[in-house]
């Protein structure tokens, strides 16, 4: 079952005279239980996806369907099953989180409001503020609200857009650990964006790559690593590092940095390389201190599809 | 349309009613004033001629509130909402651009009926004028006609918002004084211009305020009938507009912004 499908989507944008395509000729899709991820650089064109999912921004071209419907036909339902939640849109700043919470829970029409209300504010670590106004929070107790609001209905389709901006590591990683434990206890489906890629890797099942509109490649946090075809080591020496800078050279292989006795140096990841440093390092009677291989994060492969071109 | 939903939103406004003591003063603060000052001003004119200006000015300030609240509640909580960025989570809940509205407009009325409870009651304390000794009939048809009227031009007013954004938040206080010196209130018809009387036969505002005219003096020109029909015209007109707007919002992007 699939319960996001985008096919062909298309939106450009008229700023100041010039077209700006935001998002070109999109296709994907993710099925039921997954988190998927979308990333890209700023300007990518991941919330303007989002927001004509969630039907706030209207496409060019391109179909959507959503839980199997076409959202523009079955909106009610398709609506009713999901949420949005974003750091960067607060709830309405005059009312207090509580205020705001049962607007949204009689908007989705939520069984024992009060109930589900308590429980979030409770999971969000929001029970002491309830009766303070959005406008008096500090921005990540207002991001925690929108994030309140995002499970007010038990969504099945969850669309989460940069949802914990400003949020203090602690909370960040309880925010994370609800989406998780959400997502196991009903098995909806996520549409994630996020520029933490930490987070990322840790939520998200399956990660798209979009930039200036287009999809670039749709993988694994796994899979995408193995496309960065270097590791980079970091070794250091009790003392001297200049015969171990010869030894590089000699090898073939590009020194990326270093300072004092330790050198940074790059090796291919399928080759031997760093076995033959070693025997000759001691062979060469130099003692080796500590050796360090930096294999790649979520944070390189970003880098190196958002730099692809440049 | 469901009631659920329109029942949310009037909480919602309801909330923000408690929550922010100037929005329950626009209700009484404002129309206050003006009663006072039509009062006494009207007190004077009587004095020193022998125009009994008191229940047309009176009557005329207390039903100009159906006008003012309708069209002007439905454009400030409209930009309300795009102020506070709020449009994002609103509509992407299952809300319906027509309950918006729905739910504005109910607001909108009660605040209205307390408008006019307030002011109904100031006038008889004040200057002994009780407008529902005007024909009751009458007054049931102004009111519901004022009320037409007023949503008109808020939803007139709310397609432009959505459509341009906040830099024409302007017209959302304007508007309605913009009509009201064409509208024959404060004077009769006659005593305009003719390029102002040209602009003024065609609001239906003139022709009630015209009938008001008529049922106190005997003189006046007003056509109910005439007003009716071309406020549902307006009506249906400014609703299709507003259907175009929001769409025409949605492809820009704007709820998604919350303007600029
Ligand atoms: N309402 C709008 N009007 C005009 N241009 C817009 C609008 N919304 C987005 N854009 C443009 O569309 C492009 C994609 O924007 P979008 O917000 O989708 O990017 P993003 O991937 O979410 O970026 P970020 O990581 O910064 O959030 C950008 O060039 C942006 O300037
Ligand atoms: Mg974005």
């Amino acid at each position: 079952m699939r319960d996001i499908v985008v096919s062909k989507l298309r939106k450009t944008f008229k700023s100041k005279g010039k077209e700006v395509v935001a998002v070109d000729n999109l296709s994907f899709y993710v099925t039921r239980g997954e988190i998927f991820g979308l990333l890209g650089a700023n300007g990518a064109g991941k919330s303007t996806t989002i927001n004509m999912l969630a039907g706030l921004v209207l496409q060019d071209s391109g179909t959507i369907k959503l839980l199997g419907k076409d959202p523009k036909k079955d909106w009610e339902f398709v609506k009713n099953r999901m949420n949005v939640s974003t750091a960067y849109f607060p709830l309405t700043d005059v009312l207090t989180i509580r205020q705001n919470l049962r607007v949204y829970a009689k908007l989705y029409n939520v069984k024992n409001a009060e109930k589900k209300i308590d429980e979030l504010l409770e999971q969000f670590e929001l029970t002491k503020l309830a009766d303070k106004k959005v406008v008096t929070l500090s921005s990540g107790e207002r991001t925690r609200t929108a994030l309140c609001k995002g499970l007010i209905n038990d969504p099945q389709l969850l669309f989460l857009d940069e949802c914990t901006v400003g949020l203090d590591p602690d909370i960040a990683e309880k925010t994370r650990r609800i989406i998780k434990d959400y997502q196991k206890k009903t098995g909806c489906t996520i549409l994630f964006t996020s520029h933490y890629m930490h987070e990322v890797e840790e939520l998200c099942d399956r990660i798209a790559f979009m930039d200036e509109g287009k999809l670039l490649t749709i993988a694994t946090a796994a899979q995408l690593k193995k496309q960065v075809k270097k590791h980079q080591v970091e070794l250091t020496l009790e003392d001297g590092s200049d015969e171990l800078k010869e030894l590089l050279q000699e090898e073939g292989l590009t020194v990326l940095g270093g300072r004092d006795n330790m050198l940074v140096f790059e090796i291919d990841a399928k080759s031997d390389d760093v076995n033959t440093i070693v025997q000759r390092l001691v062979k060469l009677g130099l003692s080796l201190k500590d050796i360090h291989i930096r294999k790649p994060t979520l944070d390189d492969i970003f880098i190196h599809f958002a730099r692809r071109k440049k | 349309m469901k009631l659920h939903r329109i029942k949310a939103l009037l909480v919602k406004y309801f909330y923000i009613s408690i929550n922010r003591v100037d929005r329950l003063f626009d209700v009484v603060y404002w129309p206050i004033l003006d009663v006072l000052l039509w009062g006494f001003a009207s007190a004077f004119i009587e004095q020193v001629s022998d125009f009994n200006l008191l229940s047309m000015a009176l009557g005329g300030v207390i039903l100009w509130i159906f006008v003012w609240r309708s069209s002007q509640d439905i454009a400030v909580f409209v930009l309300e909402d795009f102020w506070s960025r709020n449009l994002y989570h609103l509509f992407s809940s299952p809300v319906k651009l027509s309950e918006h509205i729905v739910s504005i407009i109910i607001w909108g009325l009660v605040r209205a009926i307390v408008s006019f409870i307030f002011l109904s009651l100031i006038s008889i304390l004040l200057y002994q004028f009780n407008i529902l000794t005007i024909s009751p009939l009458f007054i049931a048809a102004a009111v519901a006609l004022l009320l037409l009227f007023g949503w008109t031009m808020g939803i007139f007013i709310t397609s432009f918002i959505l459509r341009f954004g906040q830099r024409i938040q302007v017209l959302a206080w304007s508007v309605v004084w913009i009509i009201q010196p064409f509208s024959c209130i404060f004077y009769p018809l006659s005593a305009l211009p003719p390029w102002a009387a040209a602009i003024a036969k065609v609001l239906p505002t003139t022709h009630v305020f015209e009938g008001l005219r008529s049922i106190l003096f005997g003189t006046g020109q007003g056509n109910l009938l005439y007003a009716f029909g071309i406020t549902i015209v307006l009506l249906v007109g400014v609703s299709f507009l507003l259907a175009q707007s929001f769409k025409a919002a949605k492809r820009k992007g704007m709820l998604a912004r919350g303007g600029d």
